[in-house]
């Protein structure tokens, strides 16, 4: 015991100890296991409280020291590759150290971010969802490196991102959620670049988030066409969504989670249909649909929804689309689409 | 004039008695000062008026705008802070597009949710009164007001720079719902308590339609010393978020230096130098920032820099030390002492719970504050040390105790101890007067 006393450490030793420690944790027996585990997690702590407590004071460059000396020897590396070795409390510390030491800046540089982008560490994090016992310690990593660009670029580029299509079905809720959070942060922190990345990958990432509004899970459904939405309305994603809307099976797949049992599913798939209809520019298949089911669509949406009369917005959305299906001439042009909005004069 | 002064004068004797008096006083200024016996004089001390606006409660004026007011409320079902903006429809009508403005205001400011841009609460109509009411988030201050209360008109680079950061990802947002500002500046950028920013005012905004291939916009009605050149130039077609970069960049320009880029006697000499495009960035602004200034002022709008450019500069990614003590929000004109901006819905908050001095609310009062005295007093593990085990049967038995030698009895004692016995030292309190009893009800609170 003696031999792994914490007391006398320095910062500099408390990392040597733990890169030198926690790997051994993996093959280690019962008895000297639980000895390690101890020593590991109460350093952690004490690492921890060093790193944090530093913060607070101006000028004190200990918390820069120990995260300096954290990115230098690998240590990141070491925590994430044997997250799942280190007890409870030892792996809440972790994910507190290494989210810090993430948000540490050198002048411009990050050092943290650019240690893990030259790695696989970011894959590793991934792959954590698949381990219940660390799922949500990963995600809580994942979400700090999803503020930097060059890891979230690292991730989209990757085929391993599809990974996330499975993680937000998993049955465990939690974790499914919190892929789910992950998932989202993903694709929204950084717009302009994800719009990059939507419209190159246009085709296998739509294919796949086609299975997630086909989700048998209802929490998965409504969230991803949510998400849809959102992605869609946003500007910066202009092309992705005149590329989107201009494919019939989508607006099919809206048409019919319109009439989903769900009331909140319907509601979430009226934000993505009504692009489809207030579009000026309908190819002709498009077209073809909403007059093929003109007099449905105007009664099903006359219908829709009447208890909502307190949202103007949605009311004025829902007789704009009514009056819009109602006009539907087989060729048609310059119909513009505001939300109700006066034209500036 | 005196005809108009006093309208019937000529019809009535009396009247005009009262004309000569006026005259009298004119020509001699001899003043007659009417004394009233200091007896006779009942002070009554003004009540204050206890306003409600739905189920909020109205508190003191924050500002005014050429819209009408803006005073603090008080959610009275949430306990939340709000502001509201009264808008007064007959004012309206006389500003150029003043109703047409707010209408989509409102519009635009219902859909949108961000922590930096300020979020639109509820709206009321007054139809009988003509009045609108805003509800909004409640913000402490606004950038302009803390700049002008420094004799530098500027902030620290590193609190500049915290805010700044804050405008871009707000900016983003409104960019992304396919909003252009169009008046960005510190006049319209609100700072919270807890130092968020909020982008407010929308009332020359324009929002995009979803299906507008370009981010073309054809007018600007901003404030002028923040308007680009394109604008300045009177160019019919102009980008629409470029606006936004530039005038951005004005109030970067603005918050770090205490100056702006382009100043003018009037709005054609400030239109003229901003067409010009001739500006300096004051000395000891760091390489680093002035060229991002460079970059946003940048005086052809297709290579002026984009909000994505703005994220990469070294500028916004550094964490600027901070070295020079912060800005703080400047307490309220009316009151300098409160650097806290306290709520100012709290006489209401009196007036409505405790009324006027009559005696019944005193003891109603009173009787409150004494049963919060022992729990605050006497913090419970003296009595567990005071005590031997089963003898405690009530936290006030101990206190009792100690208290009153009189007492003999244990059992005597718990009964007493159930009633609150005013000890000497509370009375003294009591009557000492409200204020200060109503102090330590605040403390008491806050303890337990």
């Amino acid at each position: 015991m003696p031999l792994f006393s914490s007391k006398s450490k320095t910062p500099h030793e408390a990392v040597r100890y733990l890169n030198d420690m926690i790997p051994s944790l993996k093959n280690s027996k019962e008895k000297e296991h639980k000895k390690i585990s101890e020593e590991v997690t109460k350093t952690l702590h004490i690492l921890k409280t060093q790193l944090y407590g530093s913060q607070e004071q101006e000028g004190s460059d200990l918390g820069a020291q120990i995260s300096a000396e954290i990115v230098t020897s690998d240590m990141l590396h070491v925590l994430i590759e044997n997250l799942a070795y280190i007890d409870f409390e030892g792996r809440k510390d972790v994910v507190a150290i290494v989210n810090n030491v993430l948000r540490r800046q050198i002048g411009v540089r990050t050092p943290a971010a650019e240690a893990i982008s030259r790695s696989d560490l970011i894959f590793l994090l991934i792959n954590g969802y698949e381990n219940q016992e660390i799922a949500l310690n990963c995600g809580m990593m994942l979400r700090e490196c999803a503020r930097h660009l060059v890891l979230v670029t690292q991730i989209l580029n990757n085929a391993r991102f599809y990974k996330f299509f499975e993680y937000v079905e998993v049955s465990t809720f939690d974790i499914a959620s919190d892929a789910f959070s992950t998932f989202k942060e993903l694709l929204t922190r950084h717009k302009v670049d994800v719009a990059t990345f939507l419209e190159q990958q246009y085709d296998p990432f739509f294919t796949h988030y086609q299975s997630l509004l086909n989700s048998e899970n209802y929490v998965t459904r409504r969230q991803a066409l949510k998400l849809l939405g959102e992605l869609l309305l946003d500007r910066f994603n202009f092309t992705v969504m005149n590329r989107y809307i201009s494919q019939p099976e989508n607006l099919k797949l809206m048409m019919n989670l319109l009439r989903e049992k769900s009331k909140n599913i319907q509601f979430e798939a009226f934000h993505v249909f009504k692009i489809f209809v207030a579009n000026p520019n309908k190819p002709k298949p498009i077209m073809d649909i909403l007059l093929r089911n003109r007099e449905r669509l105007v009664d099903f949406l006359t219908k829709f929804h009447t208890e909502r009369s307190e949202d103007e917005q949605f009311n004025d959305e829902k007789s704009y689309l009514i009056k819009q299906i109602k006009e539907l001439k087989p060729v048609e042009e310059n119909v513009s689409y505001q939300i109700k909005e006066e034209n500036m004069s | 004039m005196d005809q108009e002064e006093f309208p019937g004068t000529s019809n009535e004797d009396q009247n005009a008695a009262a004309m000569d008096m006026f005259y009298g006083i004119a020509d001699d200024g001899d003043l007659v000062i009417h004394r009233v016996e200091s007896d006779q004089v009942v002070y009554k001390p003004q009540r204050h008026k206890v306003k409600m606006l739905g189920k909020y409660l109205v508190g003191g004026m924050l500002g005014e705008g050429s819209y009408g007011t803006v005073k603090e409320l008080l959610d009275t079902e949430s306990l939340c802070r709000r502001a509201v903006k009264i808008l007064k429809k007959r004012k309206l009508r006389k500003i150029p597009n003043g109703e047409q403005n707010v209408r989509r205001e409102i519009s635009l400011l219902k859909r949108l949710q961000h922590r930096n841009v300020i979020q639109l609460i509820d709206v009321i109509h007054n139809e009988e009164k003509q009045k609108m009411y805003m509800i909004m988030e409640y913000c402490a201050s606004e950038l302009q007001e803390m700049l002008d209360s420094v004799p530098e008109k500027k902030f620290p680079v590193w609190q500049a720079h915290g805010y700044f950061c804050q405008l871009i990802n707000g900016l983003e947002y409104l960019h992304s719902q396919g909003i252009i500002h169009k008046d960005i500046k510190p006049g319209n950028l609100l700072v919270t308590n807890d130092e968020c920013l909020k982008i407010t005012d929308l009332g020359v905004a324009e929002a995009l339609g979803q299906f507008a291939r370009t981010d073309e916009c054809r007018t600007g009605q901003g404030s002028p010393a923040f308007q680009p050149p394109e604008i300045a130039n009177g160019q019919d077609v102009f980008s629409g978020f470029k606006v936004d970069v530039w005038s951005s960049g004005v109030t970067l320009y603005n918050i770090t230096t205490g100056k702006y880029p382009y100043d003018g006697d009037n709005i054609y000499k400030l239109f003229e130098n901003i067409s010009k495009g001739d500006y300096s960035i004051p000395e000891g602004v760091s390489e680093m920032l002035s060229d991002l200034l460079k970059g946003m002022l940048a005086y052809d709008a297709t290579v002026r820099y984009t909000l994505q450019q703005i994220r990469q500069h070294p500028w916004f990614i550094k964490q600027h030390p901070r070295v020079f003590a912060s800005v703080k929000i400047p307490p309220r004109p009316e009151d300098p002492d409160d650097v806290l901006r306290t709520m100012t819905v709290i006489p209401s908050l009196h007036a409505m719970h405790y009324g006027d001095d009559s005696e019944e609310d005193e003891e109603d009062e009173d009787q409150i504050h004494e049963f919060s005295v022992p729990c605050h007093d006497e913090p419970n593990d003296e009595h567990v040390s005071l005590s031997f085990g089963n003898e405690v049967r009530d936290h006030t038995v101990p206190f009792e105790q100690r208290q009153s030698h009189d007492v003999v009895g244990e059992d005597d004692g718990a009964l007493q101890g159930a009633v609150p016995v005013p000890n000497s030292d509370y009375e003294m309190k009591g009557k000492k007067g409200k204020s200060r009893s109503r102090k330590s009800k605040f403390s008491s609170c806050k303890q337990s």
